[in-house]
């Protein structure tokens, strides 16, 4: 048994973190999710936009490698803003982004009856980065000529008076990449000076706490937990809420693995000269 | 035959054989749709299979994904960029209208930069437009990132330091950025109140590690939540409560 316990196959722990998601899939216990300061001030900032009959863009920058953790995001935020008549326009700085946003405008407006053109157009993907962004900042109508279905943004009723980043009223970033702090940040809204929020995958949280504490973004939604706080707040169940269950519960198991090896080694890896 | 080989031939049939039963049974539909998702339920177990060994079907969707992505980003760099910001204003230049031909400087660069492939008769033309990037990536970088990353993060360090909750996140803050700089800089012997404050700025530091640890578990399992969602929920149409 000491023997086992100190040289767990590791395809033994992937059976356990296989159970730890399945089971709780198909039970129907479902854990609270308490709201964080952090996912809320977007949520408030999206009321508040909804107040003025504001605009928004969101820029929608990942991929099918991380469509797990941030299309619930994507489209809890359309929710919201479809739902509280906020004008949406998307655009992308990664073109794996640009089949996922469509499908996330699609599935939103059909739900809340937005009109094309008028409640939401998408741009697509456009290359440049940084370049862009002052591109936006100094002439909207020039960096993004024509959107995503071919429309003239000079004629669109929801961009035809949108002319720089500083006419939004709000500007967030779902991302699983650099966009945010390599982009967005530094050259728009350091330069602009708009309110930014963040979702982005949980391996990114960590480094972008601290564009918080300096307020250059107002609010951030953190991987799976932070999209299934905001689908709380809209009073929406949806993957991300689906998902926690078994999230929580593999971390559990998880705890539990960490504990049991760290118990084994200082128990019987020590006399052996290290760990096994 | 091997184990591992009975093992994937077993893996296999009782992919086939569910398969079967999902069409026959009219669970996934008979169109385009229901081929879609036996596909894809097909290439996430070949990913998955990985866990148990390296194998050829771990490999095949591996590369396949590569190659899926990557006609993909061509796809949408063609349509959305070249052909709509270069072809098609090249195409609509005329007599009367000249205002798109400075399009010719940046379609020259780009041009330019292909040449990296060819002979050395023309490889050298590809360092003008690399000469082009890199002089305006770094004057558009240098001082955004400057003013973004470093004067906009000091600002938040040097508040002051109050009696409340805030002021104790702001001194907290304070002494980790004074000790990992102290556990960072190399000039002076780590000994006496330097080598205190490089050991609480390793503390710091692990803290710090610790946290994006215990983020990338929770992102990788968020992954794995979803993909485990798709099988469950679209492939074998198992009734989720909350999916």
């Amino acid at each position: 048994m000491k023997e086992f316990l100190l040289t767990i196959d590791r395809r033994i722990i992937f059976i356990f973190v296989a159970l730890g998601v399945i089971i709780p899939s198909l039970a129907t216990v479902r854990l609270p999710i308490p709201i964080t300061e952090d996912v809320k001030a977007i949520y408030d900032t999206i009321e508040e936009v909804s107040a003025k009959n504001g605009t928004i863009l969101i820029s929608f920058d990942y991929g099918p490698g991380s469509m797990p953790e941030v299309q619930p995001m994507a489209l809890a935020v359309l929710r919201h803003c479809f739902r509280k008549n906020v004008k949406v326009i998307g655009m992308s700085h990664w073109p794996t982004a640009v089949g996922l946003a469509q499908e996330a405008f699609d599935i939103a407006s059909k739900e809340f009856g937005a009109q094309y053109g008028e409640d939401y157009t998408y741009l697509g993907y456009k290359p440049g980065g940084g370049s862009l962004v002052i591109n936006m900042g100094r002439n909207f109508h020039d960096a993004f000529q024509k959107d995503l279905q071919g429309s003239n943004t000079t004629e669109l009723p929801i961009t035809k008076n949108i002319n720089g980043l500083a006419n939004f009223d709000y500007v967030i970033c779902l991302a699983a990449g650099n966009t945010p702090d390599g982009i967005w940040i530094p050259f728009g809204q350091e330069r602009y000076k708009f309110k930014f929020g963040l979702g982005c995958t949980a391996v990114m949280a960590p480094d972008q706490y601290p564009y918080l504490q300096s307020g250059q973004m107002n609010g951030m939604m953190g991987g799976l937990a932070g999209a299934a706080e905001y689908e709380t707040l809209i009073e929406t169940s949806g993957k991300a809420i689906a998902g926690m269950g078994a999230q929580s519960f593999v971390h559990l198991i998880i705890i539990a693995f960490i504990i049991l090896g760290n118990v084994m080694y200082f128990l019987y890896g020590r006399q052996k000269g290290g760990a096994q | 035959m091997s184990r591992d080989q009975i093992f994937f031939i077993v893996f296999f049939v009782v992919f086939v054989a569910i398969n079967i039963y999902l069409f026959g049974s009219g669970s996934l539909s008979a169109d385009w749709t229901g081929f879609g998702i036996f596909i894809a339920a097909g290439i996430t177990l070949s990913l998955y299979s990985f866990l148990y060994k390296d194998n050829p079907l771990f490999k095949f969707a591996e590369n396949l994904y590569v190659g899926v992505a990557a006609a993909y980003t061509l796809t949408q760099v063609w349509y959305t960029v070249l052909l709509a910001d270069v072809v098609i204003p090249f195409s609509e230049l005329d007599s009367e209208s000249m205002s798109n031909l400075w399009l010719i400087v940046p379609s020259l660069l780009g041009l330019f930069m292909l040449t990296q492939l060819s002979s050395a008769k023309f490889s050298w033309l590809s360092r003008i437009a690399f000469a082009f990037v890199v002089g305006l990536g770094a004057g558009l970088a240098i001082p955004r990132t400057i003013a973004a990353n470093v004067l906009a993060q000091l600002e938040p360090s040097m508040r002051p330091i109050t009696a409340t909750w805030e002021g104790l996140d702001l001194l907290i803050i304070l002494v980790g950025v004074v000790t990992v700089l102290v556990y960072f800089f190399y000039s002076v012997e780590h000994t006496g109140p330097v080598g205190v404050a490089s050991k609480i700025g390793i503390w710091f530091l692990m803290i710090s590690f610790g946290a994006s640890f215990g983020y990338t578990i929770m992102a990788r399992l968020s992954l794995l939540i979803g993909r485990v969602g798709f099988l469950l929920e679209d492939w074998l149409v198992l009734p989720l409560p909350y999916f």
